[in-house]
Order: C-alpha cells, then sequence, then structure tokens
C-alpha cells in the first residue's frame, strides 16, 4: 500500500518533469501527428506510379498497342526512349522498369514466328521490382492475347477471383501508418525512460531519493508508468483522431484490445531503455547504444519486411529479444484482422515477459549503478 | 593586430559604467537605479565580495567578455568589451577561471595534458610549452603527478591546476571567480601563497577575484563590496574596517548592508549541551569502503550521542562523503557496521531512514518542481500522515522563512535559499539524525550564520543528533566535537578546543593545518597516493621556481597558422577525450558493424515460404495437378487443407496463412468442357507488400499452368511471344546487393550525427565551454577542430563497413571506390555536421541526443531510399528525404557498388553532400554563441 503510494507520488513528479520540458512537448507532439501522415502517406511499397520506359524499334501498331496499355494508376506513363538513354535513365534511378520491343515484332508474329519481349529491371530497388515486372508482364501477356484473339474476353483457361482480406485495394498506408506508430513509439520511449534514469544520475537527485524510504522499484515503476501514459495516451490519440479521423484508415478490431496490447509494449520498450541506461555511464554512451538497437527494433520488427524472409536464426533471435516483432504481430492482427483476445494473448505474454526480465535487471543492477 | 598598452599602475584595468545585466526578468547586477559603476585599479589585487547572487559572478564574466552585456559601457585594458575586434584581441591578455572545483578543467585529461592543451590553444611552440608547463607544475607543486586525470585530483589541486591553464599565457589581468570555495584551509593558504608568489615576479599583473570567505579578502588591496547587484563600498580592507568601525571584514561587511538585510538571523548563540540520559544516536565501527583497488575509507570508528553536533573536516576527496552515504544507508560498506539508536543499519532498511534527514553536497532536490511542490512530496514520500501534512508544511516553510518563495522553482533562487530549502526538506518528517554534507559550501556569511542558528536549536531545543562536514573553520568551532579526516582515515576526534590545545596551536586552521602537514598531505591529490618526501609538498618549492619564463616578445610561433594551430589544439584534445572513454568508442565502432549484420540478414523482400493453404471442392485429376502447381515452387509452403470458409478467418486472422485457394466443385469438369472455371484466391491484406507478391506469384503459378494444360490438352495454341525479364545490377535479384549499400547510408547518418550531437553540449554542461569563450579561438576553429576526430572515427568505420560488404555479404563493387571514399568522407562530415549543429543550439545532452535521434530516424529510414525508392516517393516525402544528406548518398553508394559509378556519375551527389557539409557548418557557427548571454 505504501509502496504502492509511493509510485504514486514519484510518477506525478516525473510527469511534471515531463510538462516541463518544452523540447520534449513539441517532438512528440510532431512525430505523432505530421510524421505519421508524412511517412504513411509518402512512403509506400505498393506498385503505384512505377516509372516506365519503352525502347521501342518496331514502330508497328501491336508495339503501340503494347505501350498504351501501360497506363496508370499501376505505372506512370512510359517514356518512349532510344537504348542509350534508357540505360542512362535506369542507371540515375529514373526508370525502374524498362520495356524493349524489338524491330519486326510485329511481322514475326504475323508471319508465325516466336518473338521475344525484354523487361529490364533495376533490381536494386527490391522493394517494387520484382512486383513491377510481374505486372508488366501480366499487363502485356493480356493485351498479346487480346491482339490475337480479338471479341474474346479473355483467354484465359481458368478464371481467379482474388480477395484481399482485411485490406481490400491492398493499400499501403493502412498499414504503415500504424507500423508509423509503433515506430515513434519505440523512438520516444527508449530515450525518454532511459534519459530519466542518466539525467537523475547526473544531477544527483536519485541519491537523494533513495535516502528517503523509497526503493529502487519504486522509482523504476514510476518511471515507466509516467513517460509510458504520455507516450501512450498520444499514441492513442494519434491512432483515432490521426489515422482513423484524418487519414481514414479503418480500424477492424477492438481499441480497447490494441490499447492493452500498447500499454504491455510501451512498458517492454520503457524497461529497455532503462536496462540500456543501466549500463551506461553519460548521455554519450547512451546515445549511440540505442540508435542502434533503436533501429534494429523498427527495420527488423516485420513492420518494414516481411519476418518471413529473414534467416531462421535472426528470426529467432529477434523473437527472443524484441518486444516489437511481437507487437507488429499483434497489432497486425487486432486492428486489421479484428482478431480477440484468444488469438493474441501469447503474444501479449512475451511482451510482458520480456519487459519482466528487463526490469529485473535493472533492479538488480541499482545499488551497482550507484556505486560505480 | 591592435597594439596594446601595458595598464600602468594606479590606472583602472576596467571601468564600468551604466551596467546593468538581467536573466529573464531578474535582476542580477545593476539594480533598479542607474546600474553599476565601478573602476577597478591597475596592478593590484582587487576582490569583489558580497552574499550568494548579489552579481560577483556576472560582474566577474562581463569584464571577462564571456558574457554578452546588455546595458552599459565595460572597458578592459583600454579598450571597449562590446567591441568584437577588441575583445578578440585582449583575449590573449586576459585569463579566467570560472566558478566550481576545476570547472574548466577536462577531468578525463591528465594534468599534463591539461596544461598542453591551454598551451596548444595559444600557439606556443612544443619546446616552449615543455618549458612553461614543467616550471608551472614545479612551482604549484603538482610536478609529481603529471600524469593524473584531473577529474582524479583533490578540489585544492583541481584549483592550482586551474590556476596553472589561466597563467600559462602570461595574461595582463587575471579574473578568479571564488577560486577556494569548497577547498579546504590549507589548499586555500597555498593557493594565495602562490598568488603571491606570481605576483611578485609580475608585478604589472592585474588580479581580479572574488570570495566568499570573508577572512581571505584581508589579503586584498582592494575591496569592493556588493549586495543586491550594487556596489556599496570600495577600498582598502583597513577603509572598511576604519569606515564601520568593526574589528573583522566580516563584521565591517555586515555593518555596511542595509538595515533590512543585517537583522535576520541574528548571533549565532553557543549553548552548553544537556548530557543527561543522552542515548548513543550514530555508531560506527570500522567502517571500510573500497572502490576496485581504491580504499576510500579505511577503518573509521566513532560514537555520537543523542543531541550532539559533531563535525567533521577533511580536505576534498579524502573520504567524508563516502563515509556520509554509508551512514545514510546509500553506500553498504565493504566492512564494519553502523548502529543508529543501536539498530544495525542496512542499505535496505526502509524504518531507519525515517529517522534520518539526509543533505547531500550538491543541490539535489528537484529542480522541476517548485519549492512547495518539493516539500509536498518529500513530506508524502516520507510518510507523513496526511491529515498531518499540510500544517506540517506550512510549518517548515515558516521555520525556514520560505513562505515568500513557495511558489517559485528551485533555480531561479540564490544558493543561500536553495541550501535553506535542501535542509528544511531534510526535515520535513522531523528526524531525530541529520547528516548534512557541506551545507554551507557557497553560501555567504549572513545565510551561514543564519544556518547555524537553525542547527543549534535543533540540537539543543529538539535534541537532534546532527552530521555535518564544513570547510569553515568558524563553522568548527560552534561543534561540540570535531573529527578530521585525511585519505581515508581519521586523525583526530575531540572538542575544538582541546584539539586547539593539544597541537598546541594558535587557531583550529592552525590545528588543521599542523595535523595535515604532520601527514605529510597538503598537497596530495587523492587519498591512494603513496606517501611523499616533505620536498615535493612544501608550499616553499613555489619560491624557487619562476612562474613566468619568458615575456611576451620572447614567445616563438610554430610555423602553421595560428587558427589552424588552435583548431588543431582542439582536436588533439577531442581525440584524448575520445580515447579516454573505451566505451564510447567501442560503441562507435561495433555499433555499425553490428547494424549492418542485422540488417543485411535481415532486411530482405525475398518472399519465401509464403504459407498457402487449400479447399479443394472438386478433387479431381485437375484440380490435384493445380494445387501441384502452386506447391511445386519454394514461394509457397502448403498448409493443413481448409475445414471450410469459416477456417480461412480463423487462421488467417492470426497471420498463420498468407494465402488461400478454393478450387470449386465440377472445376475439373469444366476444364474439359472449354467453359472457363473459376476459382478463388484469399489473400492476407494486412502486409500489402507481402500480399502484392504473393499475387505476382499466384498469377505465375496460374499462367504456367494454363500454358502447360493448354499445349497438353490441345485446347489451345501455346503462347508464341516469350517475355524475358533481365535483372539488372543485381542479376540474382538479391536483397543484400541493394540493401548494403543503402544501410552504409543509414549507419553512416545515425552513429556519426549521434556522436558528434553531445560534443558541444557537453561542454556547455560541464562548464569547460567557458575556454571557448575566454580563449582566442574562432567558432569555425573550435568547431571544426572538435569535428574532426568524429569524422575520422566514422570514415573509418565506413572503411570496415565497405569491407564487411565485399567479403561478408559478397556484394560486387563495380565502380570507382575512390570516387565513394570521397563521397563518404563529405557524406560523414555532413552528418557530424549536422549532429554539431544540434549540439550548437541545445543546452542539454539529453536534448541533443534526443532532438538528433527523432530529427534524423524518421528521414532517413523512409525517405532516403533505403526501402523505397526516392523516385516513387510522393512529393512531400522527396522533398523532406532531399532536405537530408542520406537521399544523396543513398545513389551513389548503390550505383558504386552495383551500377558502375565513376566520377561523372557520382559527381551530382558528391557536389550535393559537399553543400550540405558546407551549409551544416554555417548553421552551427550561427547558432553557437561565443558570448554567454
Amino acid at each position: 500500500m505504501r509502496s504502492l503510494k509511493n509510485i504514486l507520488w514519484l510518477t506525478g513528479k516525473e510527469l511534471r518533469a515531463i510538462r516541463g520540458d518544452r523540447v520534449m512537448l513539441v517532438l512528440i507532439a510532431y512525430v505523432f501527428t505530421l510524421a505519421v501522415w508524412l511517412v504513411s502517406d509518402a512512403a509506400s511499397t505498393e506498385i503505384d506510379h512505377l516509372s516506365v520506359a519503352v525502347i521501342d524499334e518496331d514502330h508497328s501498331q501491336l508495339s503501340a498497342r503494347l505501350i498504351d496499355a501501360i497506363q496508370p494508376p499501376l505505372f506512370a506513363t512510359p517514356a518512349l526512349l532510344g537504348p542509350a538513354e534508357a540505360e542512362a535513365a535506369q542507371r540515375d534511378g529514373r526508370e525502374v522498369l524498362v520495356l524493349a520491343i524489338p524491330p519486326d515484332f510485329e511481322r514475326d508474329l504475323r508471319a508465325g514466328h516466336d518473338a521475344e519481349l525484354m523487361v529490364l529491371v533495376d533490381a536494386t530497388a527490391v522493394a517494387q521490382a520484382g512486383n513491377g515486372a510481374t505486372f508488366l508482364r501480366q499487363v502485356l501477356a493480356q493485351e498479346l492475347a487480346r491482339w490475337r484473339a480479338p471479341g474474346a474476353d479473355g483467354t484465359a483457361l481458368v478464371d481467379v477471383v482474388f480477395r484481399n482480406r482485411f485490406n481490400p485495394n491492398l493499400t499501403s498506408r493502412w498499414f504503415s501508418a500504424v507500423m508509423q506508430l509503433m515506430n515513434n513509439v519505440t523512438i520516444l520511449m527508449l530515450i525518454l525512460s532511459g534519459a530519466s534514469l542518466i539525467r537523475e544520475r547526473e544531477h544527483g537527485t536519485i541519491e537523494h531519493v533513495l535516502v528517503m524510504p523509497v526503493r529502487p522499484h519504486e522509482i523504476v515503476f514510476s518511471k515507466i508508468l509516467a513517460s509510458g501514459a504520455v507516450i501512450l495516451g498520444a499514441s492513442l490519440l494519434s491512432l483515432i483522431v490521426v489515422v482513423q479521423g484524418v487519414m481514414g484508415v479503418p480500424v477492424a478490431g477492438s481499441v480497447a484490445l490494441y490499447a492493452a496490447g500498447a500499454a504491455i509494449y510501451v512498458v517492454a520498450v520503457a524497461s529497455l531503455g532503462l536496462l540500456m541506461a543501466s549500463f551506461t555511464r553519460n548521455m554519450g554512451q547512451f546515445g549511440l547504444l540505442v540508435i542502434p538497437v533503436m533501429v534494429i527494433m523498427i527495420l527488423l520488427s516485420g513492420g518494414m519486411t516481411p519476418l518471413e524472409s529473414m534467416p531462421e536464426w535472426l528470426q529467432w533471435v529477434l523473437r527472443a529479444i524484441s518486444p516489437a516483432t511481437h507487437f507488429v504481430i499483434f497489432a497486425q492482427a487486432v486492428l486489421y484482422r479484428g482478431a480477440g483476445l484468444a488469438l493474441v494473448w501469447g503474444e501479449m505474454a512475451m511482451m510482458a515477459a520480456m519487459a519482466a526480465v528487463a526490469v529485473a535487471i535493472v533492479l538488480g543492477r541499482f545499488r551497482k549503478i550507484l556505486g560505480g | 593586430m591592435e597594439v596594446l598598452a601595458r595598464p600602468d599602475p594606479g590606472e583602472a584595468v576596467a571601468r564600468l559604467a551604466g551596467v546593468r545585466h538581467l536573466y529573464g526578468a531578474t535582476q542580477a547586477l545593476g539594480g533598479d537605479a542607474g546600474g553599476v559603476d565601478l573602476d577597478i585599479p591597475a596592478g593590484v589585487m582587487a576582490g569583489l565580495i558580497g552574499p550568494d547572487g548579489v552579481g560577483k559572478s556576472t560582474l566577474l564574466a562581463l569584464v571577462a567578455g564571456v558574457r554578452r552585456l546588455q546595458t552599459g559601457r565595460v572597458q578592459v585594458l583600454g579598450g571597449d568589451m562590446a567591441d568584437r575586434r577588441h575583445r578578440a584581441a585582449s583575449a590573449a591578455r586576459i585569463a579566467y577561471m570560472p566558478q566550481g572545483l576545476g570547472r574548466n578543467l577536462y577531468p578525463t585529461l591528465s594534468v599534463r595534458e591539461n596544461l598542453e592543451f591551454f598551451s596548444r590553444l595559444f600557439g606556443q611552440a612544443p619546446q616552449e610549452r615543455a618549458h612553461r608547463i614543467d616550471r608551472l607544475l614545479a612551482a604549484t607543486g603538482l610536478a609529481p603527478f603529471p600524469d593524473r586525470p584531473a577529474g582524479k585530483l583533490s578540489g585544492g589541486m583541481k584549483q592550482k591546476l586551474g590556476l596553472c591553464a589561466a597563467l600559462l599565457h602570461d595574461p595582463d589581468l587575471l579574473i578568479l571567480d571564488e577560486p577556494t570555495t569548497g577547498v579546504d584551509p590549507l589548499s586555500r593558504r597555498q593557493f594565495w601563497e602562490l598568488i603571491d608568489t606570481i605576483r611578485a615576479e609580475r608585478p604589472g599583473m592585474s588580479v581580479l577575484t572574488a570570495t566568499a570567505y570573508m577572512e581571505e579578502a584581508d589579503r586584498f588591496d582592494w575591496i569592493a563590496a556588493l549586495d543586491d547587484g550594487q556596489v556599496i563600498a570600495t577600498g582598502t580592507p583597513d577603509d572598511l574596517r576604519a569606515r564601520t568601525g568593526e574589528a573583522t571584514l566580516e563584521a565591517a561587511f555586515v555593518a555596511l548592508l542595509p538595515p533590512t538585510r543585517r537583522a535576520r538571523g541574528g548571533k549565532v548563540e553557543l549553548r552548553p549541551r544537556d548530557h543527561a540520559g543522552a542515548r548513543i544516536a550514530i555508531e560506527a565501527e570500522g567502517l571500510t569502503r573500497r572502490f576496485g583497488d581504491f580504499t576510500a575509507v579505511d577503518n573509521v570508528s566513532f560514537r555520537i550521542p543523542e543531541g550532539e553536533i559533531f563535525g567533521f573536516l577533511g580536505s576534498n576527496g579524502c573520504g567524508k562523503t563516502t563515509t556520509m552515504k554509508m551512514l545514510t544507508g546509500l553506500l553498504d560498506p565493504s566492512a564494519g557496521t553502523t548502529r543508529l539508536f543501536g539498530a544495525p543499519l542496512g542499505a535496505a532498511d526502509v524504518e531507519a531512514r525515517l529517522r534520518i534527514g539526509y543533505m547531500s553536497q550538491n543541490f539535489s532536490l528537484y529542480s522541476e518542481l517548485t519549492v512547495r511542490q518539493n516539500l509536498v512530496l518529500h513530506a508524502r514520500l516520507y510518510g507523513v500522515a496526511p491529515e498531518r501534512r499540510a500544517a506540517r508544511i506550512a510549518e517548515v516553510l515558516e521555520e525556514f522563512a520560505l513562505a515568500e518563495v513557495a511558489g517559485a522553482m528551485p533555480d531561479s533562487l540564490p544558493l543561500g535559499l536553495r541550501q535553506r530549502l535542501q535542509l528544511a526538506v531534510a526535515m520535513i518528517h522531523e528526524p531525530k539524525v541529520l547528516i548534512l554534507d557541506e551545507p554551507t559550501s557557497g553560501v555567504d556569511p549572513i545565510a551561514r550564520d543564519e544556518f547555524w542558528v537553525r542547527l543549534m536549536s535543533l540540537s539543543r531545543d529538539r535534541g537532534v543528533t546532527i552530521f555535518i562536514s564544513t570547510h569553515f573553520m568558524n563553522e568548527a568551532e560552534r561543534c561540540d566535537r570535531i573529527s578530521l579526516m585525511h585519505a581515508g582515515r581519521v586523525l583526530e576526534v575531540g572538542p575544538p578546543a582541546e584539539i586547539v590545545a593539544r597541537r598546541g596551536a594558535e587557531s583550529l586552521e592552525a590545528a588543521f593545518i599542523d595535523v595535515l602537514e604532520a601527514e605529510g598531505a597538503g598537497d596530495a591529490p587523492h587519498p591512494q597516493t603513496p606517501p611523499q618526501t616533505p620536498s615535493e609538498t612544501a608550499p616553499e618549492t613555489a619560491a624557487t621556481a619562476a612562474l613566468i619564463p619568458q615575456g611576451p616578445e620572447t614567445r616563438r610561433r610554430a610555423g602553421l597558422p595560428a587558427g589552424l594551430r588552435r583548431l588543431m589544439a582542439y582536436s588533439w584534445r577531442e581525440t584524448l577525450e575520445l580515447t579516454r572513454d573505451p566505451i564510447r568508442l567501442f560503441f562507435a565502432l561495433v555499433g555499425p558493424v553490428v547494424l549492418l549484420l542485422a540488417m543485411g540478414f535481415g532486411i530482405s523482400f525475398d518472399v519465401d515460404r509464403l504459407s498457402l493453404a487449400v479447399n479443394d471442392l472438386d478433387r479431381s485429376a485437375e484440380s490435384r495437378r493445380l494445387v501441384d502447381a502452386f506447391t511445386a515452387i519454394r514461394q509457397f509452403e502448403q498448409k493443413p487443407d481448409l475445414t471450410g470458409p469459416a477456417d480461412i478467418d480463423a487462421r488467417m486472422g492470426l497471420g498463420g496463412l498468407t494465402l488461400a485457394l478454393e478450387i470449386p466443385d465440377g472445376f475439373g469438369r469444366d476444364l474439359h468442357r472449354g467453359d472457363v472455371p473459376e476459382i478463388s484466391l484469399w489473400v492476407d491484406g494486412a502486409m500489402p507488400f507481402r500480399a502484392e507478391t504473393a499475387r505476382g506469384y499466384a498469377l505465375g503459378v496460374l499462367e504456367d499452368f494454363a500454358d502447360k494444360a493448354a499445349t497438353e490438352e490441345g485446347l489451345g495454341t501455346a503462347d508464341p511471344v516469350t517475355i524475358e525479364t533481365r535483372y539488372l545490377f543485381n542479376q540474382a535479384f538479391k536483397s543484400a546487393h541493394a540493401m548494403v549499400p543503402s544501410v552504409l547510408m543509414l549507419i553512416l547518418m545515425l552513429i556519426p550525427a549521434i556522436m558528434s550531437a553531445v560534443s558541444v553540449v557537453r561542454e556547455k554542461e560541464t562548464g569547460t565551454i567557458a575556454n571557448f569563450r575566454s580563449a582566442p579561438v574562432r567558432r569555425i576553429e573550435f568547431l571544426i577542430g572538435k569535428q574532426i576526430p568524429y569524422l575520422v572515427l566514422a570514415w573509418v568505420a565506413f572503411w570496415m563497413l565497405v569491407g564487411i560488404g565485399l567479403w561478408i555479404f559478397g556484394v560486387p563493387l563495380t565502380g570507382n571506390l575512390a570516387a565513394l571514399g570521397l563521397a563518404a568522407l563529405l557524406y560523414v562530415t555532413a552528418t557530424t555536421g549536422f549532429g554539431q549543429f544540434v549540439s550548437s543550439f541545445t543546452s542539454s545532452q539529453v536534448a541533443a541526443v534526443f532532438a538528433t535521434a527523432v530529427v534524423s530516424v524518421i528521414p532517413t529510414v523512409n525517405f532516403s531510399g533505403l526501402i523505397v525508392p526516392v523516385s516513387s516517393l510522393a512529393p512531400s516525402g522527396r522533398a523532406l528525404g532531399q532536405a537530408f544528406p542520406g537521399a544523396w548518398f543513398q545513389p551513389v553508394s548503390v550505383g558504386t557498388f552495383v551500377k558502375g559509378f565513376g566520377w561523372s556519375e557520382a559527381a551530382t551527389g558528391i557536389l550535393a553532400l559537399a553543400g550540405f557539409a558546407g551549409a551544416y557548418l554555417i548553421l552551427s557557427i550561427l547558432a553557437l554563441r561565443k558570448q554567454e548571454a
């Protein structure tokens, strides 16, 4: 009871400290409004207005028809270039795909000969090149089929009906908006909680607190609680106002369940921040440690690129140490697929376990931190 | 360079006219009427005296030119300090030592390295440098410890080293801001003797100093007494005493104050203690504390009865604070025990803490809470009953005269008031024992007397046991008993008068110095030093070595331009500091490697083993063939069959299934008839990239299936057109080939920026920025000098990363490596420059790290071509990306690795990066202030 009260008083103190820091408040506001919108709006892995150039050496009716088939919104209106120009454009990164139509393409086909089209792909644009090439081939194949059998409504043997569950148009901003929220929570929590410990140590206030009838766990919990409450509140507000409201991303599942999982994630990340702070002596060291951890958590969470594409060993390592991987699975399941507690409790338990381990280590080191 | 006349004795070295200074809305100097007018005589030792917060430090900083003049005129050494050119010209003639023990020293650098840095800054040739440093070290008694880090010196030694640094360039005006505050009596005496020696050798030098010790002011030739931002009297110490008719300067000063300020505290009344029935309150037995192989406290024992005021004296770093921390339970002793009212004290003993009030050496209350909020928080944490809380807080506010400032923030209060607040907080729960660690250090005489009136009353009226450490002898004399500590051991314990008698000394100060000198200690930098011969420590050595080796006319210049030399001095020092922090160095080199390995292996767009489940309602040969076509390629991995439509939702719900294929009843039949059967594919759209890829693969499989079926069944002709896809620059379409060069961009943005982000702001926090402000060094020299080590370190990391890319990930290198090397050099110059820019305008390391991370991570990860090519970004994202150097380096990096870039292709990027490097430097110069506001 006494312990609980102490945590409460100390949390109040931490909240006041956050409120007093203008720079921090401005950055938090920026990150949860403008940055969320900007990132999910501007950076997308979906094939959308992909730049294509055509080297047309045939100049026939058919080649013109093929060029016409390459249309927005999937592709940008293709540029007609000579071979040398096309090569330069691809080298500079201006065009991702180049379609080469050989001379006498139409004549060869009409004569019953085989003919070959070439699609050149800038394979350094890995996120878009592969899918872009596949889609381009499809467009070309369809157009060629229509040309050979005019009037036929598609010559496919099998008709495929694609149904995209949970995100009918495969809009990537739905996905990236929520992932961006998670990334921001990660960045802010790691630094906020870690810095609060290092700052107290540098100012000597932590010693002062420890002389009082206050125990280390009360200090640690109050820090997690205060910074966690602020960031969780800001991220939920951002989800409801910016993501759902302004950006119009539909949320399938229960916001309450999401909030519960997000709370666990916030606690886990805050504990990780404190853990790193307990192993470093000053902000210079902490900054250098937190950056790689932060980047790995964000980029290898499964939110940027699929977790299952990573090597097996790395997947295991990440699942064991990074709460972000569990949060991504949790968030996708709840927000898009409307999953209930029964489906996601395992991920929640993993995040909670990570938080517990980190806090246990921090508490174990607490006196050592002061001594050294 | 302007030729400056040396001031004649008797003339003023500094003239202030109508000077006023505000901090925010608080008047620090000048008051309401007219401002400060003051002529400080040249060629003498001039001193400022007065309580805290009356503007002494502000005045000194204005004279030194390190603080920006707001109103009025300050003329120093015959020129106007508002004139930038005069400031630059006179910087080499003024030496400024800021307040605080070793505030202008670099703690991780050794004694000699510290001096070497200042020497390099003033452009002394190596030979002259060695000569001067040796002389100064010999004269100050620091010669035996040239390799000891400055941070490990005792307070007195730090101040001597600071003085050496100030004297290294033969200043004409030496400005010392409270140089002896917090220093033990012996070191204090030695310090002033040193100053006398220097002045004897250089009679033309003017010294301007401030002090909180009134007895020291007796040494000064000329005194200006300040109160409340105004000069209330000037003259020689004798003048002041004569004018007020008081015997001591301290009394004279109090008499000079307006009556309203004088009457506050009253005299400290020494009352005998009532011994009857006193229990033992604190009992320590064989207390020992070791840090590694260093023994900070060595077998200390004492018994303190209830109600006693027990004084704890000793030089800085002798183990006083460590002992006190063990008494409060903050530190566990390595050996020995502490008992509080007979009960042993453990570190986790919460009950015992309720009986102790502790006040640490530095202000350690929360500066983000107001005075009242601090009291409320502590009352709650100490478990003061809720019904009693309000009354107790009101009581304490009243008792410690804090009611007026209850709503103020602690930072806005003068030191004396803050100390009072700390004591009030320590007393809020009415503890039986008070442990006070140098509570009056830096506090002016009036406030100190007030403080002692309170302590007396607590001890005598309420029976509170007080354990207090102090450097003031008049305070020590008020204690019931004192102990003298040195090098972790207690040398003397007893009532002050008894110790004086036992030592046959005339005063307690003399007795104290006697004890220390008997130990051969005096100047020992740290308790762990082996015993020294007296000749090493005796202050007499000062007389034997000339302090000022040469006049300025014999100063030789090294071959390089002065600006470049100063720049290199900063690079040299920053490099040394970096090598003294091996953890930072380790992170700086290992962080990038770990990141590259993790990203290189981890970020992959090679979508494999997509989970696929089938609901085959037809179960014909054709449908089985279709299923086989799907599972034949490695991109799909078959999971157990679906049981029905509901199963799709359940399994996709948790992300266990990416693709579901449903083949309707009659599929085979329709196919044979030439009808077009309809199959359904469900794709998990929660992750769009994966969904699109899965769809692409599925279409490919179906195309193939249709082709084969058509040929075999003769239902159509095979397609005569083959569409060949050729992957350029990355034939194997391996993610690593594209990712490694891009991840290079990411790493070399974030790590160097965060590294340099603390470089400038750390100096602001520790106070060494004062050297930059007072030395004749320009902003551009300071910034570039500090940037170079980080830039080199980042460039080294770049080559390591290139090596890992080539040999571990097997990324080909098809372009011009030299062009990439140059681009990388410019890139890390830009990224370290970005960090420095943030560092230049922030005021704390926390804010700098926070801002750098938040501002740089988002555009670098999202808008610089790491995942999505810059050419496919929406205009807003593209613009944001191109506003950072990463988006310009990424194409060069990728191009040189896999696209065969040479100089001409890389030229745009290289030019843009050079532009960023220059722009960040200019922004940093604009954001960095040479003078404090």
